[in-house]
């Protein structure tokens, strides 16, 4: 074991920075290469002969980029959440925040900007807004802790819930959320501001379609890269928050805050940078959301139950690990769109139905219910259910989640281990 | 947590002319100050307190013995206005009298503490009894997956029978009696029957509940196993069991709190109910301090009165939708800040 861990070292001091560079982000590389495949992979399986079935267990593309938005969101929640323990319930405030904050500013309603404000400064204005609205609240929250802090924070959120949910200034009807009006009918766009040729327009039907090797990639397909890149660069601004010494002292007030305190640090200085950080993210995660779907209503931004998902997502990636919160989110998707997705084109009952032949769709079970009554009761839009019932067993079983558990099992971090292990195998 | 149609039934607008919007704040402060305005107020105040403080009050014995926040309470109080809802619809024809109703509903609301509260001790002994060695947010975790898992199930049920799942049940509702559903007049007062029978069974709840925590040696167990559960195992009482009693016991509080929600029509039976009430049930069970039962009678009558204060101002001055919801939660965010641990809550509990 020791003689092993000398020659690790000496290894690593003979590599030079950039292929030792590669080798602590190789696992990273490959996720992210893993992603950018995705389209080209979903694009060959769904026209290929096993088209059916890809079609039925896949993610749709849709999915995949509300994958990247909402993951990031769900990583911002773990960052305050799983690091330094305070359960940060009423995070939906800040997804609120960045989601509003770009629709508002695209339909020329936020004081001093114009509606033409290009995307990436109302993206960024907008996390900084979040970021202010974490000062403020967690100025206020952190002389708490515990469930309270949990309760504090949900407070807050439901009391702009609430109120957005009331206020016409937002939208005609602000029940239903605001919509990108007229005052901004093009895409938004991601890149470098003000050069229109560093720039590529997201959205289902405003975004744009790039020509690349010959091959016509759809507007899914660019909003997927675009929000991916986005999505990306906050990943790798939280990984590195997390691995520096604010991080480790992050982690300090989560396993002893009285410790970390006694060893001298201001915790408190600590907690509220982590939450400004963490706001800052999730009005970022917010805004890309706005971007991309041009609404948003109170319930899928500022509602408890959005700081709720990314809560399940959270528990199922691994609470506590950064990237865990993501494959929690697509663990969670998939499940969703397998299980309840009806005639959208993925999912389990148009397969059923399309494969089953209409004996057996016919067929009774009992009391005058058949195969085909039974299959839709069940797979249709109950996708609650399934989440739910998988999530109780990650709480019984895998409490640590999916990468937390990867973790144990390996004996350290993913990035870490694979590596060492596969130069073990040489 | 207040539905849109709420202007037509808060109850206290026909004891008053309704304003037009616009009407200056002190004309709407003479009004308010007005004796007939603050005794009706009073009286809506009262029985909003009656129906938070039986919300909140299984959750609060929860939380103040196990420190379990269980997510799933909410549920449980919607699953009890359904089960309420079937045994009503079943018992209560066209021909039933009055009190036949009144006598059928006190059946219903002893079949649903039964049911849910039984329900409740199997969803301890089966999941949560596995979590007591872990962290206590392992606990408040498993209840919000299971409270998913519940919501969705009701869903799909009360979907196969033909019903809407966001809207009230209307056939529930019709079986109210007529001397509930109208207003009597008391003096110059007009108080609707509904708002006295609330208060009543609220009034019930809070002394059944802390008749059977000082009075019954069972509610002594409960008291020691809150106060300190290790001490309380080392004096020979079975804790395990008395979380199981007090687990089944919050349950059925809570199942039975959902019958009396389906008679009342700003609630009603239906699926979203148990988000609407699991939110004020938490700001109740904060207000009055995590764990203390007295605390939690108290919250209950704070935050049902800010919520009838600010009702009459929206019904009657301003046309601001969101002020009781906002205030509700303002009252929560103003006290945690003022006395973090809550009226009568222990520094202790909690975390902190």
């Amino acid at each position: 074991m020791a003689i092993s861990s000398e020659t690790r070292l000496v290894g690593r001091l003979n590599a030079s920075w950039p292929v030792e560079h590669l080798r602590n982000h190789g696992v990273h590389l490959v996720v992210v290469l893993a992603l950018v495949a995705y389209p080209g992979f979903y694009h060959l399986l769904t026209n290929s002969p096993v088209s059916a079935e890809a079609v039925a267990i896949l993610p749709r593309m849709p999915t995949m980029i509300a994958l990247l938005y909402f993951g990031l969101f769900a990583m911002s929640f773990d960052f305050i959440s799983g690091y330094t323990g305070y359960l940060s319930f009423g995070h939906a405030a800040f997804y609120g925040t960045g989601a509003y904050f770009v629709i508002l500013v695209a339909n020329g309603k936020a004081p001093l900007l114009p509606a033409g404000t290009p995307f990436m400064v109302s993206l960024l204005l907008g996390g900084i807004l979040a970021a202010l609205l974490a000062l403020a609240i967690g100025l206020v929250s952190f002389r708490l802790s515990g469930v309270y802090f949990a309760m504090i924070t949900l407070g807050f959120s439901q009391v702009m819930y609430v109120f957005i949910r009331g206020w016409d200034y937002v939208a005609s009807n602000p029940r239903d959320g605001p919509t990108v009006g007229s005052t901004h009918s093009e895409g938004f766009e991601i890149g470098v501001p003000y050069v229109d040729q560093l720039n590529l327009a997201i959205g289902s039907f405003s975004g744009e379609e790039v020509e690349l090797f010959g091959h016509t990639l759809g507007t899914y397909t660019t909003s997927f890269y675009m929000v991916g890149l986005v999505v990306l660069v906050s990943y790798f601004a939280l990984q590195r928050i997390v691995h520096s010494p604010f991080g480790r002292v992050m982690v300090a007030i989560r396993d002893n805050e009285e410790r970390a305190e006694a060893v001298g640090y201001n915790t408190l200085v600590y907690k509220l940078g982590a939450f400004v950080i963490s706001g800052f993210f999730g009005g970022i995660a917010g805004g890309l959301f706005a971007g991309y779907a041009r609404s948003v209503t109170p319930e899928n931004t500022f509602y408890f139950l959005t700081a709720g998902d990314a809560l399940l997502a959270s528990i199922i990636g691994g609470f506590g690990t950064l990237a865990g919160p993501l494959y929690g989110h697509l663990f969670d998707e998939t499940i969703r769109e397998f299980l309840s997705n009806a005639g959208l084109g993925g999912g389990l009952l148009p397969y059923l139905r399309q494969r089953l032949g209409e004996g057996v769709l016919g067929t009774e079970i009992f009391g005058g219910l058949t195969v085909e009554g039974f299959i839709t009761a069940a797979l249709n839009g109950h996708a609650a259910l399934y989440v739910g019932l998988v999530f109780v067993l990650f709480v019984l079983y895998l409490p640590n989640g999916i990468l937390g558990t990867l973790r144990q099992w390996l004996g350290g971090p993913v990035s870490k281990r694979v590596p060492e292990l596969l130069r073990g195998l040489r | 947590m207040i539905p849109a149609d709420i202007v037509a039934l808060a109850g206290v607008e026909s004891t008053l002319p309704v304003l037009q919007s616009g009407t200056s704040f002190l004309d709407g402060l003479g009004q308010f100050l007005s004796p007939e305005a603050l005794v009706s107020v009073f009286v809506e105040g009262l029985a909003k307190s009656a129906i938070y403080v039986m919300i909140a009050a299984g959750l609060s014995l929860i939380f103040g013995l196990m420190g379990v926040l269980n997510f799933a309470h909410g549920t449980l109080t919607m699953i009890g206005a359904y089960l309420a809802g079937i045994v009503m619809v079943v018992l209560v024809g066209g021909a039933t009298g009055q009190w036949g109703r009144v006598l059928a509903f006190f059946g219903a609301l002893a079949v649903v503490f039964v049911l849910v509260g039984g329900f409740g001790g199997l969803v301890e002994v089966g999941l949560i009894r596995k979590l007591y060695d872990r962290p206590p947010i392992a606990q408040i975790l498993l209840t919000f997956g299971v409270a998913l898992v519940l919501e969705e199930l009701a869903r799909i049920i009360v979907l196969f029978y033909g019903l809407q799942p966001t809207s009230e049940w209307q056939e529930a509702l019709g079986t109210k009696p007529a001397v509930l559903a109208t207003r009597h007049s008391l003096g110059p007062l007009s108080i609707r029957g509904l708002a006295l029978f609330e208060i009543l069974l609220g009034f019930l709840t809070v002394v059944g509940i802390w008749a059977f925590l000082t009075r019954t040696r069972y509610g002594l167990f409960i008291r020691a196993g809150s106060e300190d559960a290790e001490m309380a195992e080392a004096l020979g009482i079975d804790v395990r069991r008395v979380f199981t009693v007090v687990f089944a016991l919050g349950a059925g509080i809570a199942g039975m709190a959902g019958a009396v929600l389906m008679w009342d029509q700003i609630w009603g039976a239906n699926v979203p109910l148990a988000a609407e009430t699991l939110l004020p049930a938490f700001v109740v069970v904060i207000i009055g301090g995590l764990g203390t039962f007295r605390g939690t009678v108290v919250g209950a009558i704070v935050v049902g009165m800010v919520d009838a204060v600010t009702t009459w101002w929206f019904v009657n001055v301003v046309t601001w939708t969101w002020l009781p919801d906002v205030a509700v939660f303002l009252v929560l965010v103003g006290m945690l800040i003022l006395r973090p641990q809550g009226l009568y809550g222990v520094e202790e509990v909690g975390g902190h």
